[in-house]
């Protein structure tokens, strides 16, 4: 489908489990999980029992930034300005004079922007008066802030572009940058997501009984409009922390990050004699207009993602070594992409599934499973499912990892499904194959 | 700069067209009935309603008062979505109604929308929540209607449509940028159809922001003007339906205009401020133009940016300048936010749904407000009256927070 | 609130805007030309000494500081015309 080949020549990540793709998928390799308390949210106004995430803490974003004025960056843009250095200097792309011929671009999948941003703006507003509402914050209110900010901050002029789309987001970002190479439109692009954990956020979710321990039952504040309780996400005695696939999976927590690939023509990379990291061969989109309604649907609408993908890359279903999965622990949400996995590519398929130690980041979900599927391609050993002891009967798959081993792959299936109907699929190539 | 390989003027599998158009405006809901009254010069400001402005020192938005979303939605419960969703259903709906029988099934027809704030007014009232200490018993809701992709989410909810899915956040060029990732998904063969446009509802949160940048205009938008003070924030909603040129003839539909190509760029340089020599926005055009396989001779109608802002007209007339030289001034150049505020996502939407009229109609809308020439905005921009003139080759362009530039460039079907 | 106190607060202001140390910023400097502020970083500034001070002055009068030295003579005086904002400051 794209015109030329579209490789990644460098990643940048910033996560709860380590600020390098190294040090990340070790703690991956060890079974490590982020969940932790978090403190500084009023739980009690909301009437929230849970507090654990998988924040990043004690986030430090001069290590990569420098002595740079960072007021006017919320955490949403740090997380990505930190991210894009990480991934411009891996890929060599920091170097001025290399950069001096080419614009670079940036598409940033995020599902918030930074909500807490937006939310802060109005609130006091409303409390001191719109007098004083704070100029800075104003300009962060728009959900291209952090992109905005990248571009500033690393001087990236080409085409930046923000996507939406929930937990999808990243993968939606990454597709619309190969795109944007494969078919000649631009050289280079910065790719992924960023998400923040945002009280607004998690109050959210919880009320909606997504988050894990938020069901009906459970003394969390689960309220629909109206006031009455929502049905919740499935059992309410589950796993202390949420565990893909798994029989007593009952939601997902929240985690935060910021996750950026380095795509570009397979032209520039070579001029500049780099080493590809692998290849974006392919990706599918796909809506459920159910919206999660009818999990028939749901599953239809990423089985069709995927196939599209493979289309897109000319592979059939069996070349696919390795599936890295966007499940989190949701009732729903695994077992529908279970399904689509298992309908596609067969039951026997390896998948991986890093939200169990990462949670639920978000837009920045997508592009930290390609990169677990990058690190699988080079280092050729898998993570497993941390805390995953029995995989449940509605799951249709019968190699997920359960613990860490030696696995060969070259050819990888990133999938990803929404809370809420977008489906996403993206095929990539490990190593220069 | 993109490279040759990609050049539009290929064939009828490249080339791209509009058979639809929704709008959801302060002046007409409809094609028709906005289109006439943006020929005919109609202001859609007016003193905001929807919250009370007496803290602030200006009071004028371009709200639509009035608008009911229940004529159409046929699945969806109106009040179970934002309102920006509400608007992007309404003019998704006129544009589908606009583009006769797809004929095409419902996996092959996708959606991407732009915005700038998503559904803020749901943030307003989480807070109101937060401040009437009643948090913990927020509902459901919010977390349903709030994020931004629940407007495209919402849009194909309603209509029914599976294609691929996606909401562009570029702020105040959204719309652009929906148009320009419309077009790509079409020309890869990724949809057979895809309904490209903006929405955002006018909120307390934007209103705000631009009152403490004292952006907001106090009477008037007066876009190029000498004496314009401002921008008025707005709202609104607008669909376009695309499809490769021999879809459209095979289903025999008819072609407003094809959309001809697009350029994309970032300043880098600031938040809210553009670059002081317009180097992003020029970037933009010249691409665009590269794309479309045109020159900037060629050009017979600029739809501008032009919120009326002291400092983005003249930064955009510079902009042009570097793209059209000594024909700058000769050039066209009108600002419907005269008439409509500043959209936000919505804006170069309902623009571009303004260029596809003026290249299918040959009739252009005005500046309204204009009295008095800025020799540093150097343009023809059609002051007050609308004007009949031939238009076969249409920019839009918008920019946006953020230092996002999109423009996109639209032709007549031969 | 004497000259010292006001001075120390609007440094701290700005010290959180243009995110440095307030020792670092001396009793002249400009806010654009020693501290790389842009106008939005100033208006931010504005709203701030307008909010911590209780200035309730016209918005010109904020958009015209270029310094710390007039931001702090811009407080001063509104404090000795308004004894009770200076009240309010100092609670």
């Amino acid at each position: 489908m794209y015109d030329r080949d579209v490789v990644i020549s460098g990643t940048g990540v910033v996560s709860p489990l380590g600020d390098d793709p190294a040090r990340l998928m070790r703690a991956l390799a060890m079974g490590s999980r982020a969940f932790a308390p978090v403190d500084g949210f009023d739980f009690e106004a909301a009437g929230l029992d849970g507090r654990d995430a998988a924040a990043i803490r004690d986030f430090q974003p001069q290590t990569y930034l420098g002595d740079g004025n960072l007021r006017p960056l919320d955490r949403t843009a740090r997380l990505t300005v930190s991210a894009a250095a990480l991934a411009l200097a891996s890929s060599g792309w920091d170097d001025e004079g290399v950069r001096s011929d080419h614009e670079l671009g940036l598409v940033l999948g995020t599902m918030f922007g930074s909500v807490h941003t937006i939310a802060a703006f109005d609130l006091r507003a409303q409390t001191a008066g719109p007098k004083y509402a704070k100029p800075l914050d104003f300009a962060n209110s728009v959900i291209n802030a952090a992109a905005g900010q990248a571009a500033i901050w690393h001087q990236l002029r080409g085409i930046n572009s923000t996507v939406a789309g929930g937990p999808t987001a990243g993968l939606k970002a990454i597709g619309t940058a190969a795109d944007t190479i494969g078919r000649g439109r631009a050289e280079v692009v910065l790719a992924g997501g960023a998400e923040e954990l945002a009280f607004e956020a998690w109050v959210g979710f919880a009320a909606c009984g997504w988050i894990a321990g938020s069901g009906a039952g459970s003394n969390t504040g689960v309220r629909s409009n109206n006031g009455t309780r929502d049905a919740g996400d499935g059992p309410q005695h589950g796993a202390p922390h949420p565990v893909p696939f798994a029989a007593d999976r009952n939601g997902f927590l929240l985690g935060e990050g910021a996750a950026l690939l380095v795509l570009e023509s397979d032209e520039t990379a070579a001029a500049r004699d780099t080493m590809p990291l692998g290849r974006i061969r392919g990706h599918g989109s796909a809506f459920d207009p159910s919206r999660g309604h009818d999990p028939e649907a749901s599953a239809d609408a990423l089985a069709r993602a995927i196939r599209a993908a493979l289309d897109g890359a000319e592979m059939n279903p069996a070349a696919i070594d390795l599936v890295s999965s966007s499940a989190s622990g949701s009732v729903a949400g695994d077992r529908a992409e279970a399904e689509a996995i298992a309908r596609v590519l067969g039951p026997e398929v390896p998948v991986i599934a890093i939200k169990a130690a990462l949670g639920e980041c978000l837009g920045a979900g997508g592009a930290l499973q390609t990169l677990a599927f990058l690190a699988v391609a080079a280092d050729g050993e898998a993570p497993g499912i941390a805390g995953l002891e029995r995989v449940a009967e509605d799951i249709p798959l019968t190699n997920v990892s359960r613990s860490r081993r030696r696995l060969e792959v070259r050819h990888g299936l990133i999938t990803s499904l929404g809370l809420d109907g977008n489906a996403e699929a993206l095929v990539v190539s490990g190593g220069i194959s | 700069m993109p490279s040759s390989a990609h050049s539009t003027s290929g064939s009828a599998s490249q080339r791209i067209g509009i058979t639809g158009i929704g709008l959801v405006t302060s002046v007409g809901t409809g094609r028709e009935i906005a289109w006439h009254r943006l020929l005919d010069g109609t202001s859609g400001i007016s003193p905001v309603r929807s919250f009370d402005t007496s803290a602030y020192s200006v009071n004028l938005g371009g709200e639509i008062h009035g608008f009911d979303p229940a004529p159409f939605f046929e699945h969806l419960e109106p009040a179970t979505v934002g309102r920006a969703s509400q608007m992007a259903v309404g003019a998704a709906r006129l544009a589908l109604r606009d583009a006769g029988d797809l004929q095409t099934a419902a996996e092959r027809c996708g959606v991407v929308m732009g915005t700038t704030s998503g559904e803020p007014r749901e943030v307003e009232l989480y807070n109101d929540e937060v401040m009437g200490g009643r948090l913990a018993q927020l509902g459901g809701g919010f977390m349903r209607r709030y994020p931004c992709h629940a407007i495209a989410g919402t849009v194909a909810a309603e209509l029914g449509l599976a294609g691929p899915n996606s909401m562009i956040p570029a702020a105040c060029a959204a719309g652009n940028y929906a148009i320009a990732h419309a077009v790509d998904q079409l020309r890869a063969g990724r949809a057979d159809i895809m309904l490209a446009g903006g929405a955002d509802a006018f909120s307390r949160i934007t209103y705000t922001g631009f009152a403490r940048l004292g952006a907001i205009a106090p009477e008037r938008c007066q876009p190029f003007d000498r004496g314009r003070k401002g921008m008025v924030p707005g709202e609104g909603a607008a669909v376009l339906v695309l499809e490769r040129l021999d879809h459209a003839q095979r289903r025999g539909a008819r072609v407003w205009a094809e959309v001809a190509g697009y350029g994309l760029s970032c300043d880098a340089h600031h938040m809210t401020a553009a670059h002081p020599e317009g180097d992003g926005a020029a970037r933009a055009m010249a691409d665009a133009l590269v794309d479309a396989g045109l020159s900037a001779d060629d050009v017979d109608y600029v739809s501008a940016h032009g919120t009326g802002t002291p400092t983005n007209d003249r930064l955009e007339s510079r902009a042009m300048a570097r793209v059209f030289g000594n024909r700058t001034c000769f050039v066209p150049t009108s600002s419907v936010k005269s008439m409509l505020g500043h959209t936000m996502g919505a804006a170069s939407a309902i623009e571009g749904a303004v260029c596809a009229l003026a290249v299918a109609e040959d009739r252009v809308p005005p500046t309204i407000h204009f009295e008095s020439a800025d020799p540093e905005c150097a343009l023809d921009c059609v002051p007050n009256v609308g004007r009949d003139m031939a238009v076969r080759v249409a920019m839009s362009n918008a920019y946006a927070f953020g230092g996002n530039n999109a423009s996109v460039i639209f032709r007549k079907v031969a | 609130m004497d000259r010292g106190q006001i001075q120390d607060k609007v440094k701290e202001i700005i010290a959180s805007v243009a995110n440095i140390e307030p020792a670092n910023i001396a009793n002249e400097a400009s806010f654009m030309d020693d501290l790389g502020l842009d106008s939005l970083s100033l208006l931010e500034i504005g709203v701030d000494v307008d909010y911590a001070f209780k200035l309730g002055v016209e918005e010109e009068r904020l958009q015209q500081l270029r310094t710390v030295a007039e931001t702090v003579d811009l407080v001063e005086a509104c404090l000795a015309d308004r004894p009770e904002a200076q009240a309010a400051a100092v609670a």
